[in-house]
């Protein structure tokens, strides 16, 4: 009796998970272009980018159905996720991208060349993981430094104390000061 | 000049080659990969299972050969892992000795604790070992596993016994209620700040000393507890411990459902 039942439970997990798993794709399907602008904001390159986006999609895609449970909006909970990781444990892996698929001449790209030779790209590309955080998600993300703080797990004082680094830093390399 | 850096910002973050090409099999990837750490995850946990089973099951086949002082331990819970017929000889012979280890300390102790396991066990087990006729009022431990009646939250809390988070056991909210590693029951133990423990709850497998457990028939409760009075659904017998405690069996009429301790002097209204 105990075993049918759970042999019944244990259905009843996989028809959830199978569902689970198509809800995931789709979310997947329709978040990537934006997750990937977004990792190129962060990382300062699409290979990294790409390598970001699919490294936190992989585990919130293992752990989607509590993700989902939380009641936050997966959106912004991937894109947290991009963020603390990019900062944390980050590692410049150059392992075979599997997501983005990037020409491999400058001369097929001419824009991401450009881009590549901004002063402001080149001058955010050097900023420490945080302080680049930080201007992106202020920046590109539009968020108040509550938010900022919120989503990085930091004080409000430690994101204004960044920002202004980071501000400053920018400014120097600009030669704006 | 600063404004001039946000609105920088702001166009750069803006720009169309930001934009990042996506490949037609970039949600499969990600799909394939999000499986694959589910897979070695569920693997993991999996064989930390099989680990602890194999843990819990070395632990429980040492327990029979660890003397009298382990019987006191796990006491009233006699697992019936031996045979299903309640009145197995195994289940008789601890009875008599842990009887004989609680009745010492009524007489001539001050009564710390005396339901705590492995404290009365100690070198007086030998000389009444040999007054064997149960007495009644009945004495057992007031104990299930490591947990016994009296003790403080905080050392029911060490016991690892306790599921957290507690709730409140009374309107006022003085007495906590926690659910337990054997039963699942939110109210299965009950905590007063002064008094310590005051119901613990007997896991549906385990059996008293006399061999009642949930499934017993209301006549073998009577016949093993002679001294049981009925109150509403519910037997309950008396035990001859200091403190006092009493066993409350919950009866549908003609089987026992659920077996608990509750120490006489509580100060819970739910216990």
């Amino acid at each position: 009796m105990t075993a049918v039942l759970q042999l019944e439970s244990a259905a009843e997990r996989g028809g959830g998970r199978a569902e689970a798993v198509g809800d995931f794709a789709e979310f997947v399907r329709m978040s990537m272009p934006g997750l990937l602008r977004y990792g190129h904001a962060l990382t300062g390159n699409p290979h990294d980018a790409a390598d970001l986006v699919q490294s936190v999609l992989e585990k919130v895609g293992s752990r989607w159905m509590s993700v989902q449970g939380k009641g936050d909006d997966p959106l912004a909970y991937v894109r947290r996720a991009m963020a603390n990781t990019h900062i944390s444990i980050w590692r410049r892996r150059r392992r075979e991208s599997l997501v983005a698929d990037l020409p491999d001449s400058g001369a097929v790209a001419p824009e991401l060349s450009r881009l590549e030779n901004e002063p402001l790209w080149q001058a955010l590309r050097e900023l420490p993981p945080r302080q680049r955080a930080v201007i992106v998600l202020r920046y590109y993300e539009n968020l108040s430094e509550a938010e900022i703080a919120n989503a990085l797990g930091i004080s409000c004082g430690t994101v204004k104390s960044q920002s202004s680094k980071a501000m400053a830093s920018l400014r120097t390399r600009l030669g704006k000061d | 000049m600063g404004d001039d850096l946000d609105d920088e910002l702001r166009r750069l973050f803006s720009d169309d080659r930001l934009d990042v090409h996506v490949t037609p099999d970039a949600t499969d990837a990600v799909l394939r990969g999000a499986d694959r750490r589910r897979r070695r995850r569920s693997a993991v946990t999996t064989a930390f299972a099989v680990v602890t089973l194999i843990g819990a099951g070395i632990g429980l086949t040492q327990l029979p050969s660890s003397t009298d002082r382990t019987a006191g331990d796990l006491l009233p819970t006699s697992l019936p892992t031996s045979s299903s017929t309640p009145p197995s000889p195994s289940v008789s012979t601890i009875t008599q000795t842990t009887i004989v280890t609680v009745n010492p300390p009524t007489p001539n102790s001050n009564g710390n604790t005396p339901g705590t396991p492995g404290g009365t066990t100690g070198s007086s087990s030998t000389k009444p070992r040999t007054t064997t006729p149960p007495a009644p009022p009945p004495a057992e431990p007031g104990a299930v596993g490591k947990l016994a009646l009296g003790m403080s939250e905080a050392d029911a809390l060490k016991t690892g016994s306790l599921v957290e988070p507690s709730s409140p056991a009374d309107a006022e909210g003085r007495c906590v209620a926690y659910a337990t590693t054997t039963v699942p029951d939110s109210n299965a133990t009950i905590i007063s700040p002064a008094r310590g423990i005051v119901r613990l709850t007997l896991p549906s497998y385990a059996k008293t000393q006399r061999g009642v457990g949930a499934g017993s028939k209301v006549a073998d409760v009577k016949t093993s507890y002679p001294t049981a009075t009925q109150n509403g659904s519910e037997l309950r017998v008396e035990m001859a411990a200091t403190p006092k405690w009493t066993y409350v069996f919950e009866t549908d009429g003609v089987t026992v459902t659920t077996v608990r301790m509750r120490l006489n002097a509580n100060d819970c209204s739910m216990a």
